[in-house]
């Protein structure tokens, strides 16, 4: 009989885990290491030859181009910097208006799926179906160049009573200019809307401690509305109607939207709208129907059940959907580069770049931007996504 | 004593059943409702008749130029004269057979997977998808094989759309694979190289990612090394999808009950075994809703390509209306053409995510 010699029960070198995780990640690095070191050397090795100079140095010279359209001061005289703003306060702008009305659209649109009656309905689904499957570019030329370029020309725009006009150069609608003395009536917005914070915590706090109900919707909404209008008439109505009037061939004065801008708006309010209202259907479908018996043998008024039962349990599942929609939002406005509405794409990585040639600098700066917004946007809707995300004990 | 005498049976309250019910059930269940029925259906009158006049009734149908359009209806002589072009861009016309032939390649392929049996299938679908982009490329550039040489410069049109995104997601799924796992790795360097990866791709506009393909890609390559513009556009679309799909192959590990992981380690199968032969299968069985999601985004993002200057269907579409014998202003015919064909493959594909999700739930709802 021989003797057996015992397994050995340590695993050799290449087999124990630990130290394959470590082989690999050194592996990992190497080729990386290898693989930044050669597009860096290449990188340099190209830009040398082509005689393009690195650095940010560019950002001061003067840019020499005029912009469609600017929120602050700008001429063609002022820095390639001021481009840089001048694109990132148009892509600002037409993101904001964008969430806004798409949110506005997709709430309306979701919540129509459910309506009693079969023609809204229908209506509905056939809205989201039609625009999520079409792609957004397409929209974006649909409504630039076969709707907004079909419309009458300066001298036939359409008008609504002489004050808002549309025609083929863009919208035209009455702008308020602040006098002295409106200062008063910003304030008291400002303290309106403080308000309307504290009596909300204070109504809380109240309903908590003795159970009674205040009415804080309509109080803010007396609020909101009081304020200002004692303010208007305290400081003598310190505000003046600027119209838009034909002189010429074109309107002047009063605030001007561009076509631009109307037809990207457009198209992203409609296809962002479509996702928007898929993802607030879901978040109703999600809140079991029991919840929606149980507050009816309650006794809850239908539009209370909608109100305290069925939306906030419904935000659970639309704010993190909503989170990725609106920064889909931010980015698709990239798109404006198409029809060249002035936002951050077109002015700086269109028409700066190619003037200065400085491409890693400027692709860089505009990831970063974007990057930046969808890091607020998506650090804000966390925060909210926190106030309403289900708290277990 | 009273005896017992039973009524005669009721018959059905006659306003809960019937179709004058279900009309008033549906369309004047109460004032509001009413009011908006009413305002819907004179929406559609006055919208409906005049638009399907303006589509069929009164549209050109035949004639080979402008001069053909001589009703005031649509114009479809425009979008017949230049079918063509939309779908195969400027390649060669006696070449066509070659983008025909990669397109059924692409179909066989696909109907292979769903009809082989199951041994078959991973032995000849999976292999056939890999090498399909490439096989494709052979075939349409031809200069390899024997056949005339077509620079890419000449492909285009609506046949682009589709053979790019189908060849960015073939390449995508692995490399997804890939990162998906490594951000779930145990491993700090690699994990930290995945999420940078995933998040970099998702975060950025895919419109910068084009414009890096087209004015930094260049940069980075050897001097007086050319690589192809489409090539370029294929990496960093691949790339894109890959950044997306990590992120829904994460969601459908996170899925796999942890049993399964459990039960495959205690079977003593290795780390490629396990991920290969258990969780994958499920993991692509949960996800391909999600995937085909993301598949219909990349491809109606394919359109994104006309702004570096890549011929397809809506870039031709926009050539076609600048071309100087069609300056009628068809601009309306040329994109709803366009929107047509994107809604059709859009929506038949989210019916069928729609049809997948619905054979694989095994949950049992009431």
């Amino acid at each position: 009989m021989t003797e057996q010699t015992p397994v050995k029960s340590s695993p050799s070198f290449f087999n124990n885990p630990r130290n394959r995780s470590i082989i690999y990640q050194i592996l990992l690095f190497v080729g990386l290491a290898y693989f930044f070191y050669g597009i860096v050397s290449n990188t340099m090795a190209n830009l040398e030859a082509r005689g393009i100079q690195s650095g940010y140095g560019f950002l001061s010279t003067t840019a020499g181009f005029d912009i469609l359209m600017s929120l602050i001061d700008y001429d063609a005289t002022h820095t390639y910097g001021k481009t840089f703003v001048v694109g990132l306060l148009n892509t600002l702008l037409v993101s904001a208006i964008g969430i806004v009305l798409s949110t506005l659209v997709g709430f309306i649109m979701g919540v129509a799926h459910f309506s009693h009656n079969l023609l809204i309905r229908k209506l509905a689904t056939a809205y989201v179906e039609t625009f999520r499957n079409i792609p957004l570019l397409l929209q974006v030329f649909f409504w630039y160049f076969a709707v907004l370029a079909a419309l009458p020309s300066a001298r036939q725009s359409l008008s609504i009573g002489e004050a808002i006009f549309l025609n083929v150069r863009g919208l035209y609608f009455p702008g308020l200019i602040g006098e002295p003395g409106s200062g008063l009536v910003y304030g008291a917005i400002a303290a309106a809307i403080a308000a309307i914070f504290f009596l909300k915590r204070w109504a809380k706090k109240r309903q908590d401690d003795t159970g009674q109900q205040f009415p804080v919707f309509l109080t803010s909404l007396g609020l909101l509305f009081g304020l200002p209008l004692l303010a208007l008439i305290v400081a003598g109505f310190p505000f003046v109607w600027d119209f838009p009037a034909l002189k010429g061939f074109n309107f002047r004065g009063g605030i001007t939207v561009i076509p631009e801008l109307m037809a990207l708006t457009i198209a992203l309010t409609v296809y962002t709208g479509a996702f928007i209202a898929e993802a607030v259907r879901a978040g109703i479908q999600a809140v079991p129907h029991g919840q929606t018996e149980a507050a009816r043998s309650l006794g809850l008024k239908e539009s209370k059940i909608m109100k305290l039962i069925i939306v906030p349990q419904a935000m659970r599942v639309i704010v993190p959907l909503l989170n990725s929609e609106y920064q889909s939002l931010v980015k698709n406005s990239t798109l404006a580069t198409a029809i060249g509405y002035p936002d951050l794409f077109t002015v700086f990585v269109g028409t700066t770049l190619n003037q200065t040639g400085q491409a890693i600098e400027i692709v860089f700066m505009t990831m970063a931007v974007y990057f930046v917004i969808n890091m607020t946007i998506s650090f804000l809707m966390n925060r909210f996504n926190e106030s309403v995300s289900l708290t277990e004990r | 004593m009273r005896e017992f005498k039973p009524l005669p049976s009721q018959p059905a309250p006659q306003d809960t059943v019937g179709p004058i019910h279900w009309i008033k059930e549906n369309f004047f269940s109460s004032i509001i409702n009413s009011a908006a029925t009413l305002i819907i259906l004179a929406l559609l009158v006055t919208v409906l008749p005049p638009l399907f006049d303006w589509l069929l009734f009164s549209a050109n149908w035949s004639g080979t130029t402008q001069d053909a359009c001589t009703k005031d209806g649509a114009c479809w002589v425009f979008v017949i004269a230049w079918s063509k072009q939309f779908f195969y861009g400027s390649y060669p016309a006696e070449e066509l057979w070659r983008i025909n032939l990669c397109l059924i390649a692409l179909i066989a392929v696909i109907a292979s997977s769903q009809l082989l049996s199951k041994e078959l299938r991973g032995k000849i679908s999976i292999p056939a998808f890999l090498l399909l982009p490439f096989v494709s490329i052979l075939i349409l550039d031809g200069s390899w094989i024997g056949l005339e040489y077509v620079s890419t410069d000449y492909w285009g049109g609506f046949s682009l759309n589709v053979l790019l995104a189908a060849a960015s997601i073939i390449i995508a799924f692995p490399l997804s694979f890939l990162w998906a796992l490594g951000r779930r790795s145990d491993m700090p360097f690699i994990r930290s190289v995945s999420v940078i990866l995933i998040e970099f791709f998702r975060g950025v506009p895919v419109l910068a990612l084009f414009f890096m393909g087209s004015v930094m890609l260049p940069l980075f390559f050897p001097e007086g090394t050319n690589v192809d513009k489409l090539l370029r556009v294929w990496i960093v679309l691949t790339l894109f999808m890959a950044g997306y799909m990590a992120e829904v192959f994460r969601g459908g590990f996170q899925a796999v009950p942890k049993g399964q992981y459990e039960a495959a380690d205690s079977l003593g199968l290795s780390y490629w075994q396990k991920t290969l032969l258990i969780i994958l299968p499920q993991v692509i069985k949960i996800s391909m809703p999600n995937i085909l999601a993301t598949f219909v985004m990349l491809f109606k993002n394919t359109t994104f390509l006309l702004i570096i200057g890549i011929f397809e269907v809506l870039s031709t579409t926009q050539t076609a209306l600048t071309n100087s014998n069609w300056l009628g202003g068809h601009s309306t015919e040329g994109y709803l053409f366009v929107a047509i064909i994107f809604w059709i493959c859009c929506y038949s594909m989210s019916r069928i995510s729609a049809s997948i999700e619905r054979k694989l739930d095994t949950s049992h709802r009431n």
